[in-house]
């Protein structure tokens, strides 16, 4: 962690931007912010006792160190390249941008400023997934053959009617938003592969003003006044070298939640199973989830399974990623992980997703 | 509603208020003669003929023959107040997207004066169902535009502007009474969309849902009208509406994020 006390401006006062302020000032850094709405305004500068500007522009320009931007997909790219272009870090909210050409415009300018640019794929910071990733690179697993994807809630439609289900400003549905995540430690684990073929199908069975019951409204509700995007994908991929893919996200689906990799490897094999926060809330049951279990077959007297259940210590995947953030802004130095270069790369997926995606 | 901008020291010229409804009249008949204007302002003929001379001669007229009709004139400040419109440039692309999907007319409209005025429009490949030009004016409170405007309104606000109305049957489906047009601007509630079902154009039906900003301030609406024959009880109801709301929470959104973005380029 980093010693230093930096000042870091939040661009976006929404659920997410408050979340990300709420943190650094835990670490003992200060924060300001920008955002479009008054009351947005006014509820932040009283929470965090700080300064906020109505133009993100008079925030870049105020002196701080680095920012965090947490505006609506659509708004990522004017807003990531003036900070960067006015010297700033920035650590973006996911996706990098609503469509492929805004990421691929960011990307450009992140490398032609030279200034950091991470996005917030924080679910990569869980101890979990961070283990798994060092299984594979050891080669407990041999060579990773297939994984089973999966990112479902079971009602969790994220602000119906707000920016998240309208296709101009969010760029798409469940897949752009949690498909994301999935897309993105997919990537990960098979070690960055490239995507040979993809078969996918996208639905949208929860529209503008079907029947949705739900036991609690996954974050703010606008009685579903915008709904143009899909709110599930099933898609099965191939990639380089061989390795397949079963990836299946949804919004909403009459199933249990579930946020899990299932790993196939020609030595062994491992399930995660990731907790999302408010689960509960949403689920409505309280049943602990974070956890690694590993499939392996031995050799003895007699020919065995062996399944291990993997105990690792819980960690909050947000405040391990602003950590990150902050000491690669201290240091001056790009972090490996969550950067602009793998977070286009899991833009690329997403799209092409999108673009083989078919509806059923 | 928005201020007519007239000063208000009561004093008034004369000679401009025989201008504007010498203008008015022509806009209302034209190409019209002289001895029409004459009837229809209640001024000397002498009067209105040193007044259409006048105006010929300034450029905001035309003389047909024995007749008058405005003047290009009037398009090239109108088409100056629309570019100053922001909300114009914000919606325009979006309006001409949802014609094209509806396949029908698609309006931007805003509020002026108690009156509804066309800022913009599109027509999709089925063709316009009512003529409502750029600039056209209707009634608040017969059409589903107007009636979204309406619903946004504060009470005491509505109750002035009821108080103002004449209630013109404009079709047999126009709302002639206070109460039933509170009733219907409560059912536009939450849900924002209003309806006009033949209200203003016999066999048209129209969709309509306001456009605010963050602060509440209300910036205009969008609407989307076809005949009746092609628009049934659940494209009225159900499609039209979904599509609809679909662009207003767009051009809401890009407007509040458009003076950070007019900043970043400018």
């Amino acid at each position: 962690m980093a010693e230093t006390q930096t000042e870091v401006g939040v661009v976006g006062l929404g659920t997410h931007g408050t979340n990300h302020a709420e943190i650094l000032t835990g670490m003992g850094h200060e924060v300001f912010g920008a955002d479009t709405n008054p009351k947005s305004r006014r509820e932040f500068q009283k929470r965090f006792d700080t300064t906020t500007y109505d133009s993100p522009s008079d925030l870049f320009q105020s002196g701080i160190d680095a920012a965090v931007i947490s505006t609506p997909n659509k708004f990522h790219e004017p807003t990531a390249t003036e900070a960067m272009d006015v010297g700033l870090d920035v650590l973006l909210e996911k996706p990098l941008a609503h469509t492929l050409e805004s990421a691929e415009r960011i990307h450009e300018a992140a490398i032609e400023t030279g200034n950091i640019c991470m996005v917030g794929f924080h679910h990569r910071y869980r101890n979990a997934c961070q283990l798994v990733k060092e299984y594979i690179d050891e080669g407990y697993f041999g060579e990773i053959t297939h994984i089973d994807a999966k990112f479902i809630r079971r009602r969790g439609v994220p602000g119906r009617g707000t920016w998240y289900t309208s296709e101009d400003i969010a760029g798409g549905g469940a897949m752009i938003d949690i498909g994301a995540h999935l897309m993105d430690m997919l990537l990960y684990f098979s070690g960055w592969a490239e995507i040979d073929e993809v078969m996918a199908t996208k639905r949208s069975d929860f529209g503008q003003h079907g029947d949705y019951a739900y036991i609690e409204m996954w974050g703010e509700d606008d009685e579903a006044k915008m709904y143009d995007v899909e709110d599930s994908v099933t898609a099965a991929c191939t990639f380089e070298h061989g390795m397949t893919a079963n990836i299946e996200v949804a919004w909403a689906a009459n199933t249990n939640s579930s946020h899990s990799y299932k790993l196939r490897g020609t030595e062994a094999g491992a399930h995660v199973d990731i907790v999302e926060p408010h689960r509960e809330q949403v689920e409505g049951v309280t049943e602990r989830r974070n956890q690694l279990e590993l499939f392996e077959v031995r050799k003895a007297c007699v020919d065995h399974y062996v399944d291990s259940e993997v105990v690792v210590p819980d960690n909050d995947p947000y405040a391990a990623q602003l950590e990150t953030f902050i000491d690669a802004v201290v240091a001056g130095e790009r972090p490996p992980t969550t950067n602009v270069d793998e977070a286009l790369r899991v833009q690329r997926a997403v799209d092409r997703v999108y673009r083989e995606g078919k509806p059923p | 509603m928005a201020q007519d901008g007239s000063a208000s020291t009561g004093k008034t010229i004369r000679s401009v208020e025989t201008a504007m409804s010498v203008l008015e009249a022509i806009q209302r008949h034209e190409p019209v003669g002289v001895t029409t204007i004459t009837e229809e302002t209640d001024r000397s003929k002498s009067t209105v003929h040193h007044h259409v001379s006048t105006l010929c001669e300034a450029g905001y007229l035309e003389r047909v023959g024995d007749q008058y009709q405005l003047s290009l004139t009037f398009l090239t400040l109108g088409g100056q107040v629309r570019e100053r419109k922001q909300l114009y440039h914000l919606a325009k692309d979006d309006v001409d997207a949802l014609a094209e999907r509806t396949g029908e007319q698609s309006r931007l409209i805003v509020e002026e004066d108690g009156l509804g005025v066309t800022l913009y429009r599109a027509t999709g490949e089925h063709g316009a169902a009512t003529d409502t030009h750029v600039g056209s004016t209707q009634d608040l409170y017969c059409t589903a535009a107007g009636k979204a405007f309406l619903a946004e309104l504060p009470a005491e606000t509505v109750d002035a502007y009821i108080e103002d109305q004449a209630f013109v049957p404009y079709t047999e489906h126009t709302i002639d009474d206070p109460e039933t047009l509170r009733k219907e601007l409560d059912a536009i509630g939450s849900r924002g969309v209003a309806f006009d079902d033949q209200e203003y154009f016999e066999g048209v039906r129209c969709v309509a849902s306001a456009i605010g900003s963050q602060s509440g301030e209300l910036l205009g609406a969008i609407s989307v009208s076809a005949p009746v024959e092609r628009m049934d009880e659940e494209r009225f109801r159900s499609e039209i509406p979904d599509q609809l709301q679909n662009v207003a929470g767009v051009v809401e959104i890009n407007s509040a994020y458009s003076e950070w973005t007019d900043a970043f380029s400018g």
